[in-house]
């Protein structure tokens, strides 16, 4: 399945990028730790390191600037996926036995639990917390003749240890603290130990707090020297 | 607390139980039948070939605009690709099903 799902996954990106909206789109989410190889190719970087499910997300930074009009579950229509409404709020997701597809936005003000609706993409996307953290510091990796946005891998990794602690899923939260912890762990092997801190240093104290104390839960005293 | 894969496996069988029935949908969803061009003293006619209480039906149509023989055939294509992810959830769902069915610790 795992070379259909990443032929599926390009094809997916190639639409994107041919029909001009894959500029205004940072993937984010389990898949980045399969784009990140690149970046990590002079460390000891394994791509597999983290269990990668079928959900593909990507983020809209900034929904009111996109200019092209495109169909996005009409798009993909032919290569089988379905369009469906999760919970009673109506969120759409595009579904295939190999891949499922969500769309996020950055929460902004008090929040809501609607849907944020993408009239020129033809969809609706989730609004969700925390995430400018992500679109704050981004890196582009070339994927043939293209290239897609990532979150760089610091604001990933941190990323993940503020969220972890907010699923009400145990076993989801250990996946995404494993995966931060591997992440920051191949960026202190590449060297780039400042850049953590860095990014650490630019978010609220309140989330520093959030970071710190997920660290001495999954007990990393080597990064949290980095970070204190 | 489950394991970390016995999580994911977990989610996973929930998805593909989703997608099962969306596929299920999809496929009910879209025009029944396919268009059968029939050649009579030379005039085409078409009929409309379809299942009613497990028999095929053939049913005239008569004369049918490009339009209409466009969508049967869009149709036809995206049922043979429904049918064939649809048969590919289905076995998803067996594997999970059965790597979730162990009691130990994954």
């Amino acid at each position: 399945m795992e070379k259909r799902q990443s032929e599926l996954c390009l094809e997916i990106l190639r639409r994107f990028n041919k029909s001009g909206i894959l500029k205004d789109f940072i993937l984010i989410g389990s898949w980045c730790v399969y784009f990140y190889k690149d970046y990590f190719s002079n460390v000891p970087y394994i791509d597999q390191a983290t269990i990668k499910t079928r959900d593909i997300d990507f983020l809209i930074n900034n929904p009111s600037g996109i200019r092209e009009e495109v169909n996005v579950p009409l798009l993909l229509k032919d290569l089988g996926f379905v369009t469906t409404f999760k919970g009673a709020r109506g969120y759409l997701k595009l579904d295939h036995p190999d891949l499922l597809l969500e769309f996020l936005v950055p929460e902004k003000g008090k929040g809501t639990d609607k849907p944020v609706h993408l009239p020129r993409l033809g969809m609706n996307a989730v609004a969700l917390r925390f995430l400018s953290f992500l679109s704050a510091n981004t890196i582009k990796v070339r994927v043939e003749d293209f290239y897609v946005t990532l979150p760089h891998p610091a604001n990933f990794a941190l990323h993940k240890l503020i969220i972890f602690q907010r699923r009400l899923k145990q076993d989801k939260a250990v996946k995404d603290r494993n995966i931060a912890i591997e992440i920051l762990k191949s960026l202190i092997d590449k060297g780039e130990s400042s850049i953590i801190k860095q990014v650490f240093n630019s978010i609220p104290k309140k989330w520093q707090g959030r970071i710190i104390k997920g660290l001495q839960t999954a007990k990393e005293p080597e990064i949290l020297k980095i970070l204190q | 607390m489950r394991g970390v894969i016995k999580g994911v496996l977990a989610e996973e069988l929930e998805n593909s139980l989703r997608m099962k029935r969306e596929y299920e949908e999809a496929l009910k969803r879209l025009l029944q039948g396919c268009l059968a061009k029939r050649k009579i003293r030379g005039h085409e006619y078409f009929y409309l070939v379809k299942r009613v209480d497990n028999k095929v039906k053939y049913i005239y149509k008569g004369k049918v605009s490009e339009e209409e023989i466009k969508k049967y055939g869009e149709a036809k294509v995206m049922r043979a690709k429904y049918r064939k992810l649809l048969s590919q959830v289905k076995k998803q769902i067996r594997f999970l099903r059965g790597s979730l069915r162990g009691k130990e610790a994954v």
